[in-house]
Parts: structure tokens; C-alpha cells; sequence
């Protein structure tokens, strides 16, 4: 029997209970899961609960909220509760996968370039650096409007654009745990790479990526709801909050709702994850960057 | 630390040679033929096109591409727009100079709101912090274009008198000039503020906790000398650097402000030009932005290097 027993991982940090830490009020953590339940429900029920169908002119164009249509209709008569719902659809898709992406990229060239240090880490963060100086809205503008303003496009775009965030983000940790006590007792008993990656190294570096995840996807609610209201969207008729606000702004006087509802579902949805980032940072335990 | 610069700029040169190599090869690889965007129709005779290609040295490898049109693009010459026929970069740089000044009105009015928000933070505490803190939260989750949009509306439907849409040059007023560009100024300086706020918090609360801030109170001094002389003077590095990192942001967002207040910048141009398929402009502007947060980034990095000794790597 040896010694050292490598399947105990080590806690990064002394933490209370789940249920002692949300009883001494992360309320900020509960809000912002409470707001993404929302947001997840209507999503994924969107095809069922919109109440008219989002692409056809139903209405007296502009009309103001009413019984019948609870946000009012949009410029050629269309519901616009509809098209928001069914416009979140698409944004929170694109959102998701492209943040996943990214999550995976970033995961895989911070732990290589963390993790094997030298001529690797040397390459792989100087080919980031060159990404990163790009601002990010217009790399993603450059790159949507290069490969033509498609879902995957989009998709492919934004993870492109907030892989080097990522992998930074998992980069910096793991230089430290690599150098901590139980990689090295691991390491000394003969456990491979790929294992003490896995079980040594990923799930203390976790939490900030968890936090930097929250963070990156209400940037990337941003990112696509800007590049949609600049046209640059996913191509119509599918609706979408960032072409809904661009197409209202002519009419936005005579019909200010037709900007209102769009405008709060983008700040609802921007405001979910940045209030889940801070919640889980208090949760985690995660300082602050910078 | 002299030669801490000299790597410094050698990298920075290096970061930019990358990014003209990315802004060229973008452009190249688009779907559908850099050459029928060029010719602005796709009803263009074959051997027509092939003369086209010669004649903007398409038909040479890609790297001999890169180098003449990374050499002339040094030499500002960053070719023809493929819709006016005019020089790019005579037409680039008015509007550059534009979103220039909308960056300058946007920083300044960050630095204020930022700074004095921060400060108020961090010296009332209490009441005061929570308040900041949580409208600080609120403008992080408002996208610039959407806070441009309701600045619109709401001066649309409140003040109906005020100009609130396009540009006055500044060789014609340059009073009103600025003042034109207050309002998109703070459409697109609220987010950067929030850094500055959140920094100028940080930065005073750590240095209020420093011996000499404490020895300075003790002998006496007035309120307002510790203040300016000690506590600002001391929290302004940080506060300025964090300030000129944000310059990606603003270039980023002067896109979409510039296009819903109807200024003539260089972001306009950009969306302009997207739409019409104007590569050669698109190229530019994108090597102009990138290589301006370059410079920046490299400034405020030897900056730092200067104004803290510790900084020694």
C-alpha cells in the first residue's frame, strides 16, 4: 500500500459547507442562478410559449402594449414578446457554444502551456499575445465579415476571439500548482501527465475559470448583440435582440418600446452572468484579478 | 531597466508584425474571390478578372503579396478603396483624427466619472461605496450601443431641441466641435469609467492603509493636502495605467457609437465599408486600430517601467 494515496486531490482553499455558505448570504450567487434558471427555461421553451409566431406581421404595426400583445408590436406589425423570446433563442445559442469552445481551447493551451512550461508555453502565449492585441470587436467585425455572417461563423468567431483570455486565465494558476507539494509526491510515485493534469492541477485552477467563464459569456452576450445590431448578425428572418434594436431606432419616438424591450432583455441577460461571476467569485473564493 | 525597454520594444515590434500578418491574411480568405469584390460585380469576363489579378498581384505567391503590401502600407500607402478609387489613406485620416478626438472626450469623461466616483468610494465608505459599487454594476451590464440608443430616445423625447446627431469639425468650431461629442463621449466612456471607479477604489484604499499616508495625518497636515499630495499622488499610477488599457475598448465601441450618432470617424468608415465589401479600407483600418493599442499598450507598459522602480523582471 503506498503512502501517498493519489486519488485525494487536495482542497485549494478551507471552505464551509454549501449550505453554511448560502445561508451567510451569497444572495448575489442565488439572484444570478435564479436569473439564468429564467433565462434557460425560455429558452429552451421558446418554440412552445411564444405566443404568435415571430416572423409574421400579425398586428396593427407600432401598437403599444396591450392585452393582446404584451410588448406591443414592432414596425410591420410583428410581436415583439415573440420575437424577444425567440431572438433569445438565437443569441444564448450562439452565446453557449461559443463560450464553450472557447472554454475547451482555453483549457487545453493553458494547461499545455502552463503545464510543460519552455519552448511550448514560449510559442503558444506569443501566438496568443498577436490575438490579443486586436481589440476584440473589431477582430470579431474583421473575422464575421471575412467568413460571411452565418451561425457558425459566429460561433467560430467569437471562440477565436476569447480563446487567449482563457487560456491565460488557466495559465497562470497551474505555473504555481505545478511547483505545489502534492504534484510533486504524485509525480514522485510515478503518476503520468495526463493524470496529474486531471487530478492535481485542473480542479484547483477551476474556480477562476469558472468566474472568468461567467465574465466571458456576458461579454459574449455583448459581442453578439453588437454585431447583430450592426448587421452582422445571424441573417434574417430569424430575429435577434441586436437587429430588433438597430431596426426600432428610426421609430424608436413614435414607438419607444419597440428599443425598450430589446435594450432590457440585452442588459437582463449581460447582468445574469456578470451577477453569476461575482456570486461564484464570493463562493469560490476566487481574489479579484489584477 | 534599459534593456528591459529595448526587449520591450523589440517584442512590440514583433506583436505588430503578427497583427499586419493576420490583418492581411483575413482579408485573403474570404469566401467568393478578393478579385470579384474588387471588381464590384460578378458579370466580369474572365479574362478580365485574370487582369485584374495581375494588376493587384494576386497571381504572385501569398508571402510576396504580404511583404509589398506590408512595404507600402509602412510607406502609408494602403492602396485604392475598391469603391471611391481613392488612396485609403487619404480618406482614413480625417476620420481617424475624428474618432481621435471621440476617444479623448470619451477618456476624460471616464477619468472624471471614474476617478471622482472611486474616490467617493473609497474615503465615505458606507452608504456611499455600496451605492457606487452597485450603479457600477448596473453600467457594466448596459452594452455602449444600447446606452447610445437610449441616450437618443430620451433626448429625443425630452429635449427635442438639442443636436444630439452628427460632427462639427474642428478647424470650423472647435468648442462646438467637443460639445457635439459630449454625449457620445459618454455613451461610450460609461464602461471604461467603471474600471477607473473600480481602480481609483482600490488603489485608495491601499495606499490609505500606508505608513506615510498615516505618519502625514499624525503631524497634522490639512485634510485636502493628504489628500492631493499623498493619497492621489500616490494612487495615479495604477489609476493611469488601468486608464490607457482601456484604449481597445474605446476603438472597439467608437464602431458602434459613431454609427448611431451619425459621426464621420473611423468606425463609421469601418461599418461603411463593411457593407461594402471595401477590403482594402477594412484591411487598414483594422492594421490602424490594432497597431494604435499596440503603441499604447507598449507606452503605458514602459511608463510603468520608469515611474516604479520595482518593476524588474
Amino acid at each position: 500500500m503506498s503512502l501517498v494515496n493519489d486519488d485525494i486531490a487536495p482542497v485549494g482553499s478551507t471552505r464551509r459547507s454549501w449550505r453554511a455558505q448560502l445561508r451567510g448570504g451569497s444572495v448575489l450567487l442565488c439572484v444570478g442562478l435564479l436569473m439564468l434558471a429564467i433565462m434557460i427555461v425560455t429558452t429552451v421553451l421558446a418554440p412552445w410559449i411564444v405566443p404568435y409566431d415571430p416572423s409574421a406581421s400579425i398586428g396593427m404595426p407600432l401598437s403599444p402594449p396591450n392585452a393582446e400583445h404584451l410588448l406591443g408590436t414592432d414596425v410591420i406589425g410583428r410581436d415583439i414578446l415573440s420575437r424577444l423570446i425567440s431572438g433569445g433563442r438565437t443569441t444564448l445559442l450562439i452565446t453557449g457554444i461559443a463560450v464553450s469552445l472557447a472554454l475547451v481551447a482555453g483549457l487545453i493551451l493553458g494547461l499545455l502551456s502552463g503545464y510543460l512550461g519552455g519552448i511550448v508555453d514560449e510559442t503558444i502565449m506569443r501566438i496568443l499575445d498577436v490575438v490579443f492585441a486586436f481589440p476584440v470587436f473589431l477582430l470579431a467585425i474583421a473575422v464575421v465579415a471575412a467568413l460571411g455572417p452565418t451561425i457558425p461563423n459566429l460561433i467560430i468567431t467569437i471562440a477565436i476571439v476569447y480563446t487567449p483570455a482563457m487560456a491565460r486565465v488557466v495559465r497562470g494558476p497551474v505555473l504555481s500548482v505545478k511547483q505545489w507539494d502534492h504534484v510533486e509526491a504524485a509525480r514522485s510515485i510515478g503518476v503520468g501527465d495526463v493524470r496529474i493534469v486531471s487530478r492535481h492541477i485542473l480542479p484547483i485552477v477551476a474556480s477562476p475559470v469558472v468566474v472568468e467563464t461567467s465574465l466571458t459569456l456576458a461579454q459574449t452576450i455583448f459581442t453578439v448583440t453588437a454585431l447583430s445590431f450592426l448587421g452582422l448578425g445571424p441573417p434574417p428572418p430569424d430575429p435577434n435582440w441586436g437587429g430588433m434594436l438597430a431596426e426600432s431606432r428610426q421609430f424608436m419616438e413614435l414607438a419607444p418600446i419597440t428599443v425598450i424591450a430589446p435594450a432590457g432583455a440585452i442588459v437582463f441577460a449581460t447582468m445574469t452572468f456578470i451577477i453569476l461571476a461575482n456570486g461564484l467569485r464570493e463562493f469560490l473564493n476566487v481574489s479579484t484579478r489584477r | 531597466m534599459k534593456r528591459l525597454i529595448i526587449v520591450r520594444l523589440a517584442w512590440t515590434f514583433a506583436i505588430l508584425l503578427g497583427v499586419s500578418f493576420i490583418a492581411f491574411i483575413l482579408m485573403r480568405a474570404l469566401p467568393g474571390d478578393f478579385v470579384l469584390a474588387a471588381a464590384g460585380t460578378t458579370s466580369v469576363s474572365a479574362e478580365a478578372l485574370d487582369g485584374m489579378r495581375a494588376e493587384l498581384g494576386l497571381d504572385r505567391p501569398v508571402l510576396e503579396q504580404y511583404l509589398v503590401w506590408l512595404g507600402n502600407a509602412l510607406q502609408g500607402d494602403f492602396g485604392a478603396s475598391f469603391v471611391t478609387h481613392a488612396p485609403v489613406l487619404q480618406e482614413l485620416a480625417p476620420r481617424f483624427f475624428v474618432t481621435l478626438q471621440l476617444s479623448l472626450v470619451a477618456i476624460v469623461m471616464a477619468l472624471l466619472i471614474g476617478g471622482v466616483t472611486g474616490l467617493a468610494s473609497a474615503r465615505l465608505r458606507g452608504r456611499v461605496d455600496w451605492l457606487v459599487r452597485a450603479i457600477n454594476g448596473v453600467s457594466l451590464a448596459v452594452p455602449n450601443f444600447v446606452i447610445a440608443t437610449l441616450i437618443v430616445l430620451l433626448a429625443g423625447l425630452y429635449f427635442p431641441q438639442l443636436v444630439v446627431f452628427g460632427y462639427t469639425p474642428f478647424a470650423v468650431d472647435p468648442l462646438k466641435s467637443f460639445g457635439n461629442l459630449l454625449l457620445p463621449g459618454l455613451a461610450l466612456g460609461l464602461a471604461v469609467s467603471v474600471t477607473i471607479s473600480e481602480n481609483t477604489r482600490a488603489a485608495v484604499l491601499e495606499v490609505s492603509n500606508q505608513d506615510f499616508v498615516m505618519v502625514a495625518r499624525a503631524k497634522g497636515l490639512k485634510r485636502s493636502t493628504v489628500l492631493f499630495q499623498y493619497l492621489l499622488r500616490n494612487a495615479a499610477t495604477p489609476i493611469i495605467t488601468v486608464a490607457g488599457l482601456q484604449v481597445a475598448t474605446l476603438l472597439g465601441g467608437s464602431i458602434l457609437v459613431e454609427t448611431i450618432f451619425a459621426i464621420p470617424g473611423m468606425g463609421q468608415y469601418l461599418f461603411d465599408s463593411i457593407t461594402r465589401r471595401d477590403y482594402p479600407v477594412i484591411q487598414a483600418i483594422v492594421l490602424v486600430a490594432a497597431g494604435v493599442v499596440v503603441l499604447i499598450n507598449m507606452l503605458v507598459d514602459i511608463a510603468y517601467i520608469r515611474a516604479d522602480a520595482r518593476v524588474r523582471l
